[in-house]
């Protein structure tokens, strides 16, 4: 499971740098996004513990035991749908942008400064 | 009880039901809506107030598992305290809004909703996910909201917030797993036991991920141009709840939080508020958009209010500690309250620039509300602020934390800079244009205005546990009375203050003793005097008479003061009505703002002096421990000095008197001028009645208070010599006149004292009488110009004879009691040996002489205009407290001992001896002796002598007209060709040179400049770009890591 670990950080790590060096708005969102997801995979990652399986209590399941911790994959669906949210609200601000000055980039919303 | 979570089932369901209703119509929809918002009030309302009573905190779990199996939320004190506030801004910010939401879709309504009950939210949970949770609600309903009017500006403003908060959430999420990781619980509380950071770096690492998200949430310096934007573009009421209600809850979340920071991470936190308050209120200095500086002192507020908060932790104290309450919820009460009223009165003026408030004029209510939200952010008694900051001064000082009190004094002096001049401009701009005043926009303001006050007469109800603030409380009141009577003429107002205000000088003149005697006599039966001129107003003079009388109660206070605290408020108190008096003159406004900085940055220092003092002598306020002080005196009296000199305008320190008192009305100069000054005098009698020898090093203070006072006297004078004005020349005599007080006080023996008390009660007469009288004269001609006048003698009898016998007395020749001033002076110096400082004081009192001259042939003697040929006789009003003034100096001139005497006799308490021998009405020295009686006998006998045989020599004489004399073999026709007024003195100037030129402006105003440029400087870091501002979060994150890491 390291590599899951390993994987989201450099999920965010990458998010970070696209949003960082990125000029359009919606590369930046999508930077975020990334860093997002990248976020989940730790989330999931530090629940798991070798050797056992979804905690979805069913038949296949005998008992507590053989699941990994599931409290972070309770947070993990709660950070997507929150993350999805987020991200969905930047894109309207990217339309309402694009719409008031016909452009994405965002060096060309500076008025506001000092 | 209702059940808290019905705040969350109210907040969703009419959220939900929204839509549904607004079918039904508009009125129906918000109806319902404002309901919510009432009910939620209610709620955390009915909360706080059975929480205050002692009914026990309540826990909600969900499925009625207790944690760490569940999410609970708790309703206890601080979260009803925290909840009610936050509800009842939503309200009120919902009443100003109204508009907004009839004219938009119901989804503002709905959004608003999911704010309020996201904040709720994150005050009550104690789960970390949760807070998680509630802070994304409330980020994305505000950066909804933030975009309502739909233009570029809030726009853009509102996508630079929501990249920035999805940073800073995302922070917070990676923080609460990883600790989630460690302790493998969720429950803030639970985390915190089971937290333990030797188990390595990773633990700390995590903690301070998550308290960095938080942080930057509270919008730290520099990472905060996003948030600045927002403060700019949005909407004001939307603003008002960003700047109030959502910093107000991620507020608690940190104080929650804190619960799992080491010592490391709560200096970090410390040190990151402190900054961020320090330089929010530099940068703010540039600002000349009302809304963006109104942003930038909210995020210096937050950053007071959450380092204040770490440094008690790191003090020892616990979060539900009174005194930390006490603190840090009077800062936060009072930083809500004026923040939210101030973004509440920019939507209603609608103007960007902050120089063009002045339509807030048009309202007496909205400009009072203006003025007081201000002043309560100045710190300045009697607003919460106050209270807060001198508690927490004082508990910083207890444990030693001296720099932190440094940097947070220094903010709140920058802040203050910035707050008055916003103020005299709004005051003082004209023309203004009305604005329009609708009832839902003032209502909110209104109400805050009457918290914030109700607020900071209760935080003084509970920091006054000594009772040692109840001897302001009337006089406060009748301040307050004052305010409500405003509408009354002058005639009646004028007639109840002098009434009343006699009433209470008989009250308290017999709980006087020793030297505060005097200072009654001056401050009390002097003010009662000093009103009676105000009968030549006419109209209503809104305004003057609530702040005239605030600042005597100020005065009174400092007479009856027994402890610091006292003395510290009724000190602002005084600085805050004599700020008001000052301003009110037509040019005043830079003078005022002058007076107003000095006076600020004198009382920070003063109050670091007290805390200073707290530290040392076993954390007491009483006065009395000033002479029994351990350590550290040198420190103490130098930082009181300081403050004091400020209001005594030693040079250096003067440059605001000048313009504040020349430029007063009428009736104000001789206030400001003849007592105010004496306020400063006071405070260093009670200081150096305490200490009577102090160094720091081998410097011995007195010593260089000797000097300069001595400096003060000679430069004052010669600065008075070069006045064209005549009120100024008064002012910067008043300069010099102080300087004979502090060199008196400073020489530090009983001859000294009696010097400057005599000079000090001398200075009263006169310079009240001389303001009086010039001020009669410029309130005839119209004009201050002393070369402009000329010839008024006959115009003009008896302010000419109170001008008269007030140089006379000034200047320090016999027959009058100046000559009592001097003679004691020299002797006192050759008691003490100061010989070359005595040439200085000596050589001062000459320059004296010329402006003395000046004054009098400038405007009396000479050649009348042609344009003030009908100038009648000032107004009685102003001509009864002369002649009163005038019997006073003739008395005190013949029977000098009836003050001396007493006074000397209480000197022999501090210095038993050195005093002067009386035998009748004669004083013996050492170096000789002096008899009021027989100099005034001699003077006036030969004066007779020489005027009977004037007359008898002169019977012959005739009449001649204007202009019956012959100049050069030419005969002038114009007055002016034969009076000489315009820069009388310019031979001085150019023989004295570099002595007369204005390096202490110079200097103040170079320091200034400095202050200005780097701040302009810094600011540009703010580029607008909301990349940069991605970086700077990122950068900011990083720096602090390694130093708190490092550290």
């Amino acid at each position: 499971m390291l590599i899951i670990t390993v994987l989201g950080i450099i999920l965010v790590v990458l998010g970070l740098w696209g949003m960082l060096t990125q000029k359009n708005i919606i590369k930046i969102i999508i930077g975020f996004s990334i860093m997002d997801t990248g976020t989940h995979l730790l989330i999931v990652s530090i629940g798991y513990i070798k050797d056992r399986t979804a905690p979805i209590m069913d038949k296949a399941v005998g008992n507590a035991s053989q699941v990994i911790d599931p409290v972070p994959s309770a947070l993990v669906l709660t950070a997507i749908v929150i993350g999805l949210a987020v991200t969905a609200l930047m894109l309207t601000y990217a339309i309402k942008l694009f719409e008031i000055r016909k452009s994405l980039d965002i060096n060309d919303f500076k008025e506001l400064k000092w | 009880m209702v059940n808290p979570i019905y705040i969350f089932i109210i907040a969703l369901g009419v959220g939900f039901l929204l839509s549904l209703f607004e079918k039904a119509g508009k009125i129906l929809t918000m109806t319902v809506f404002y309901s919510a918002l009432a009910i939620m009030t209610f709620i955390s309302g009915q909360w706080l107030i059975a929480l205050i009573r002692g009914t026990e905190i309540m826990t909600l779990t969900t499925a009625g598992f207790p944690p760490p199996f569940s999410i609970n939320l708790r309703m206890g004190l601080e979260e009803a305290f925290f909840t009610f506030f936050i509800n009842s801004l939503g309200i009120l910010a919902g009443i100003f809004l109204a508009p907004k939401f009839r004219s938009e879709k119901v989804y503002g309504m709905v959004l608003y909703l999911m704010m309020f009950m996201g904040m709720n939210g994150l005050v009550m949970t104690r789960d970390m996910f949760n807070l998680f949770v509630f802070m994304e609600i409330t980020s994305v309903a505000t950066v909804s909201l933030i975009a309502i009017d739909r233009n570029l500006k809030s726009v853009s403003a509102g996508f630079k917030y929501v990249i920035a908060s999805g940073l800073a959430s995302t922070f917070f999420l990676l923080g609460t797993i990883f600790l989630y990781r460690f302790t493998g619980l969720l429950n803030i509380e639970m985390m915190a036991e089971a937290l333990n950071y030797a188990s390595g770096q990773a633990v700390f690492l995590s903690v301070f991920i998550l308290l960095i998200s938080i942080i930057i949430e509270l919008k730290p310096f520099p990472a905060n141009g996003w948030a600045l934007d927002v403060y700019e573009a949005a909407d004001c009421g939307v603003v008002s709840v960003i700047a109030a209600g959502v910093s107000a809850a991620m507020l608690y979340v940190f104080i929650k939080i804190s619960a799992l920071l080491n010592q490391n991470l709560m200096i970090t936190a410390a040190g990151i508020g402190t900054v961020t308050f320090l330089f929010s209120n530099l940068l703010a200095l540039k600002q000349d958009n009302a809304r963006r500086l109104l942003g930038y002192s909210s995020i210096g507020q937050i950053g007071l209010i959450y380092s204040a908060f770490s440094f008690f932790r790191l003090a020892g104290f616990t979060p539900g500690d009174q005194t930390v309450l006490l603190v840090v919820g009077g800062l936060f009460v009072n930083h809500f309250f004026a923040k939210a009223g101030l973004f509440w009165l920019a939507g209603i003026v609608k103007k960007d620039k902050s120089d063009e408030w002045a339509g807030l004029r048009s309202s007496p209510l909205l400009l009072f509300a203006f003025a007081v939200f201000i002043l309560a952010l100045a710190g300045l008694p009697p607003f919460p602020g106050f209270f807060a900051k001198w508690q927490l001064v004082m508990v910083l000082s207890a444990k030693g934390m001296f720099p932190a009190i440094g940097f947070i004094l220094l903010g709140s002096f920058l802040e203050a800079i910035y707050l008055f001049r916003w103020l005299g401009k709004v005051l003082k701009t004209d023309p203004f244009e009305p604005i329009k005043i609708k009832p839902w926009e003032a209502f909110p303001v209104a109400v805050y205005l009457l918290a914030i006050i109700l607020t900071g007469g209760f935080l003084s109800g509970i920091i006054n546990q000594g009772s040692s603030l109840s001897v302001l409380y009337l006089p406060v009141l009748f301040v307050i009375v004052l305010f409500m009577l405003d509408f009354l003429p002058v005639l009646v107002k004028n007639s109840l203050v002098i009434v009343v205000f006699s009433y209470y000088t008989f009250r308290i003149m017999p709980q006087l003793s020793g030297y505060r005697i005097m200072f009654g006599i001056i401050f009390l039966l002097g003010g009662i005097l000093l009103f009676i001129p105000g009968y030549i107003k006419k109209g209503r003079r809104l305004g003057f008479y609530p702040l005239a009388v605030m600042m005597y109660v100020g005065l009174a206070g400092l007479l009856l003061s027994e402890n610091t605290l006292q003395f510290f408020t009724s000190w602002e108190l005084m600085t805050l009505g004599s700020y008001f008096l000052i301003i009110r003159g037509k040019k005043s406004e830079p003078h005022a703002l002058s007076y107003m900085l000095f006076s600020m940055g004198g009382a920070f220092v003063m109050l670091l002096g007290f805390g200073v003092l707290y530290h040392v002598n076993g954390h007491l306020l009483e006065l009395a421990t000033l002479a029994r002080i351990p350590d550290m005196t040198g420190i103490i009296y130098s930082l009181l000095t300081l403050g004091f000199l400020t209001k005594m305008a030693s040079i250096g320190l003067h440059i605001w008197l000048p313009g504040a008192h020349g430029e007063a009305e009428t009736d104000v100069s001789p206030m400001v001028s003849a007592i105010l000054l004496k306020a400063g005098m006071f405070g260093m009698v009670v200081l150096m009645s305490a200490i009577p020898a102090v160094k720091i090093g081998f410097i011995d203070i007195p010593y260089v208070l000797g000097w300069l006072g001595a400096i003060t006297i000679f430069l004052g004078n010669l600065l008075a010599i070069y006045q064209e004005d005549a009120k100024r020349l008064l002012a910067y005599s008043s300069v010099g006149n102080l300087g004979y007080v502090l060199f008196g006080l400073a020489l530090m023996s009983h001859l000294g004292w009696l010097t400057s008390i005599t000079y000090a009660l001398n200075h009263f007469l006169f310079k009240a009488m001389l303001f009086l009288a010039i001020g009669g004269v410029v309130y005839r001609v119209g004009t201050k110009n002393m070369y402009e006048m000329g010839g008024l003698i006959k115009n003009m009898p008896i302010s000419f004879i109170s001008v008269l016998i007030g140089i006379i007395a000034l200047s320090g020749v016999p027959p009058l009691s100046g000559f009592a001033g001097k003679w004691l002076t020299y002797n006192a110096i050759l008691q003490k040996g100061w010989y070359l400082q005595g040439a200085v004081v000596i050589i001062g009192g000459l320059i004296a002489f010329l402006y003395c001259f000046r004054l009098i042939y400038a405007v009396f003697l000479g050649q009348i205009k042609d344009r003030n040929r009908q100038v009648k006789e000032a107004p009685l009003a102003l001509l009864i407290p002369q002649v009163i003034l005038m019997i006073a100096i003739m008395v005190f001139s013949v029977l000098p001992g009836a003050v001396l005497r007493p006074v000397g006799k209480f000197l022999e308490n501090i210095f038993p001896a050195g005093g002067l021998n009386w035998q009748a009405g004669t004083a013996f020295t050492e170096y000789g002796y002096w008899n009021g009686y027989w100099i005034m006998m001699v003077t006036g006998g030969m004066f007779m002598m020489v005027l009977i045989w004037l007359l008898f020599i002169d019977r012959k004489a005739q009449k001649v007209k204007q202009f019956n004399i012959v100049y050069a073999a030419e005969r002038p026709f114009r007055p002016e060709t034969t009076h000489v007024g315009y820069n009388f003195f310019a031979h001085y100037r150019k023989a004295l040179g570099s002595l007369s030129r204005p390096y202490v402006t110079k200097f103040w105003d170079t320091l200034t400049d400095i202050t200005h440029s780097s701040a302009d400087f810094i600011r540009k870091l703010y580029n607008g770009n909301g990349q940069t501002y991605i970086f700077h979060i990122l950068l900011f994150v990083v720096v602090v890591y390694f130093i708190s890491f490092g550290g």
